[in-house]
């Protein structure tokens, strides 16, 4: 309660507060996340499981009764009968999971190499930082490709489906870390030299304890705000590379997928199957993004 | 002259060089896999293959057997056809066709190393007479070998073997997936797999020239939406096929057309009717039970064909009941019921098999081969899902797919058929014949079925030459191939092609596209 209260009476709630384009775009994010996550409860279609599908509802136009079935679907459905709504918000979990974890992971490693690379300095440093530099003259998308299409190429056939997300999220996680890697590196930078870590060391903490106890909680603010705004980059990159064909598979369809699916009947009218997936995508990514411009703002004491 | 006029200049004399060049571009959606004739029997290569290499007969527009390297052919005394070759016949490098070459492409592709060895189960000897004549023995009387032969393409034997190619490669690379030697009216120029393939007509070629082409770019486009919006745009002249959800679209647009059709071909589900278990999914190890015609039937009574016909395919497509569609000859009336819309009677069957709970097995299919054939397969998953069959779909493009089922990697796999001889006979040869390497049968029948009296059948139907009794004997093929569900017949595809204004062509039954009867107007 007492933590609760404190957390209300920071500077940060303030500010919150005072900011409506954030709190619009947190109501969007939340109101996004909670529909995925009970989606179960929302929809009684689960897209997922295709012996619940009835093809004759193929093709029905948001809000109209279909022809063969006379079932109506609040935004239409795909060529396969799937309800779009269903489909979005179940599809939406995996572009969050997807999200979510490969932040998590680009974070984990990026963190953890700029605190080393920052702290032992020296040849450790002069090689992570040249590996950071190299791989930020690619294109972000262009290593998740890469690691996508050698992923694919030692995984036996039959289990690429299943082992799509999980390489989809290392792909993503390995072309964002080094952003993570050089703000931290700053920082522990700046921190080394101040006093309390070289007490830290006068009384014989190790350099492991020194790291993670003493340097790396005053490194934090910004890890936060790069997490953020990583995290609307990781979701449009699962999008890019599901619409493009090589992330989640077609039987469980992500926004990416979604899109994709639904490009092919832009042609002939059927604009509901791609429009608002894309629109969703759209929403989640750009909320997520202004909430991470704020809390750079909100962080940095420059601009109060 | 100053500068200003030497621009004109230059600038008239690219006009008038460009306004005879007619310069004609089509996208398909596949990309024909090699440019060896013998390597790969499937029409996308045949088809595209026609353009550069010829056989001894050919099809015209209507279908129907004309001469071609061969000026007559004429039965001989005992069993077989005499060949008269035409002379004065050169292959694109300038060598001259004899019947040497003949001999030696028939010996390339009847080889075990070929795909089309099926092509000539049965022969039994060839025998060259002279440089122009050529005899074919057949096994038993065979009244319509010249017209199973039209896609049998002649390579130049010289070419072939300085170029080390004596054999094709089926799923490797070699100089003649790559390069092209015939003798038809385009010769390949530029070939870049999976890109762009150039044609540009053969200068030296024997027969009357229809076409006014100077120059044909082909290009692959996978992505049916892209390619419906090139042909818009006038990026291409043609594209094959136009998605059926285009079809309506593509037709009102000023300045294109569609030009459909219903193709021969016939799509179908086909099993692993041999394999001990099943290969894939969670059941993966468990006892197959494809190999139970119930379980076949449940499977044919659980897929709704109807719907699959409108929704995905918009009503463009006839529901098939067997291997070749009623335009074909030798088709089966009597049997043209398919197995009803019944899900309780598949649970039952399949509760009958002894898998009332149903099983999960793992489902092949190609993504870039036929008219929404993923969209299909993913339809017939959800609907197997609904009496209890679970299967794992896995869609792919047909450069690994054909490999994937040479392999008997599937336990179920979509399949398409048409009979390059217009005749009910060639998917029993292909498809329902116990595979024989050395009576080179069966070579498309990938889950292994067999039957003792359809392989007794074969030889008589295809030696026999009372229509009459040879209708009764496709008949009663027909039913056993329904009464085992050797195969799940769903529809003939039909066939849609967007054309450019000013772009006449003709469209053949089997979806080849035949360059040499397209003028371009401007």
């Amino acid at each position: 309660m007492e933590a609760i209260a404190r957390a209300l009476d920071s500077d940060l709630a303030y500010r919150f507060r005072r900011s409506p384009v954030a709190m619009l775009a947190a109501l969007v994010v939340v109101l996004l996340i909670g529909s995925s996550v009970f989606a179960p409860l929302i929809t009684s279609q689960n897209p997922f499981d295709p012996g619940s599908l009835n093809l004759m509802n193929g093709f029905s136009e948001p809000m109209q009764p279909n022809q063969f079935t006379g079932e109506t679907f609040v935004l239409g459905t795909d060529d396969q009968g799937r309800d779009v709504f269903a489909t979005i918000l179940y599809g939406m979990r995996i572009s969050l999971f997807v999200g979510f974890s490969a932040v998590i992971f680009a974070m984990v490693l990026g963190v953890t190499l700029g605190l080393l690379s920052g702290y032992v300095g020296g040849r450790t440093d002069t090689i992570i930082m040249r590996i950071a530099d190299i791989q930020l003259t690619f294109p972000a998308i262009l290593v998740a490709l890469l690691i996508f299409g050698v992923a694919k190429g030692i995984t036996p056939p039959d289990r690429r489906d299943e082992v799509a997300i999980w390489v989809l999220i290392i792909a993503i996680g390995l072309s964002e870390w080094v952003q993570f890697a050089r703000v931290v590196r700053g920082a522990t930078l700046v921190e080394k030299s101040k006093e309390y870590v070289q007490a830290a060391r006068l009384i014989g903490r190790s350099p492991v304890a020194i790291m993670v106890r003493h340097i790396l909680p005053n490194t934090l603010s910004p890890v936060l705000v790069i997490a953020t705004i990583s995290l609307a980059l990781a979701i449009i990159a699962e999008a890019t590379l599901s619409f493009l064909g090589v992330g989640a598979p077609p039987t469980q369809p992500s926004l990416g997928t979604l899109i994709r699916i639904g490009q092919e009947f832009l042609f002939s009218g059927e604009w509901w199957i791609l429009f608002f997936p894309a629109m969703t995508l759209l929403a989640l990514a750009l909320s997520v993004n202004l909430l991470g411009d704020w809390l750079r703002d909100a962080l940095n004491p420059k601009l109060r | 002259m100053n500068k200003h006029t030497i621009l004109v200049a230059a600038a008239l004399a690219l006009g008038a060089g460009t306004a005879h060049a007619e310069t004609f571009k089509w996208a398909a959606q596949t990309d024909p896999q090699t440019m060896d004739p013998h390597a790969v029997n499937s029409a996308p290569v045949l088809g595209f293959l026609n353009n550069v290499y010829e056989g001894l007969v050919r099809r015209g527009k209507d279908m129907s057997v004309e001469p071609a390297l061969a000026e007559s052919w004429e039965p001989l005394g005992g069993n077989g056809w005499r060949f008269n070759l035409r002379r004065g016949v050169t292959f694109h490098d300038g060598a001259a066709f004899t019947a040497d070459d003949v001999l030696f492409s028939y010996e390339r592709a009847s080889s075990e190393a070929a795909d089309t060895a099926s092509w000539f189960a049965p022969v039994s000897d060839v025998t060259v007479v002279d440089d122009f004549t050529i005899d074919f023995l057949t096994i038993a009387p065979n009244p319509i070998f010249p017209d199973s032969i039209a896609n049998f393409m002649i390579m130049d034997k010289g070419w072939a073997e300085a170029n080390g190619v004596e054999l094709p490669a089926k799923d490797a690379e070699n100089f003649a997936t790559l390069n092209a030697n015939g003798t038809a009216a385009f010769r390949l120029a530029e070939r870049q797999p999976g890109l762009t393939t150039v044609l540009e007509p053969f200068e030296g070629w024997w027969g009357e020239v229809e076409h006014n082409i100077t120059r044909a770019e082909f290009t692959p486009v996978q992505n049916s939406a892209t390619a419906v919006a090139a042909l818009l745009s006038g990026e291409v002249d043609m594209i094959n096929p136009v998605p059926v959800q285009d079809a309506g679209r593509v037709a009102e647009r000023d300045g294109v057309g569609v030009i459909t059709g219903i193709e021969a071909r016939v799509i179908m589900f086909g099993f692993a009717h041999q394999a001990e278990t099943i290969k894939y999914s969670d059941d993966a190890g468990e006892p197959n039970p494809f190999r139970d015609a119930r379980v076949r039937k449940a499977v044919a009574h659980a897929i709704n064909v109807d719907a699959i016909l409108q929704t995905i395919m918009r009503g463009a497509a006839e529901p098939a009941s067997q291997l070749v569609s009623p335009a074909m000859r030798g088709y089966t009336p009597a049997l043209a019921e398919r197995p009803a819309y019944d899900p309780d009677a598949a649970r039952a069957l399949l509760a009958e098999a002894g898998h009332p709970d149903g099983f999960s097995f793992g489902l092949k299919c190609p993504n870039d081969r036929y008219l929404n054939d993923e969209s299909v397969c993913q339809a017939a998953v959800s609907m197997l899902a609904q009496i209890g069959l679970r299967a794992e779909l896995d869609a792919m493009p047909v450069r690994t797919y054909w490999p994937e089922l040479r392999e008997d990697n599937f336990d179920m796999y979509l399949l398409g058929w048409s009979p390059g001889t217009f005749d009910a006979e060639h998917p029993i040869r292909f498809l329902a014949a116990t595979p024989n390497e050395e009576k080179r049968l069966g070579s498309w029948n990938f889950g292994d079925f067999s039957n003792a009296r359809v392989d007794e059948l074969l030889p008589m139907i295809q030696s026999e030459i009372d229509d009459a009794a040879r209708q009764t004997m496709l008949d009663e093929v027909a039913g056993i191939l329904q009464d085992e569900q050797a195969y799940v017949p769903l529809y003939v595809q039909p066939l849609i092609w967007g054309v450019r204004d000013g772009i006449e062509l003709t469209q053949r039954p089997d979806n080849f596209f035949i360059l040499r009867w397209v003028t371009v107007n401007e």
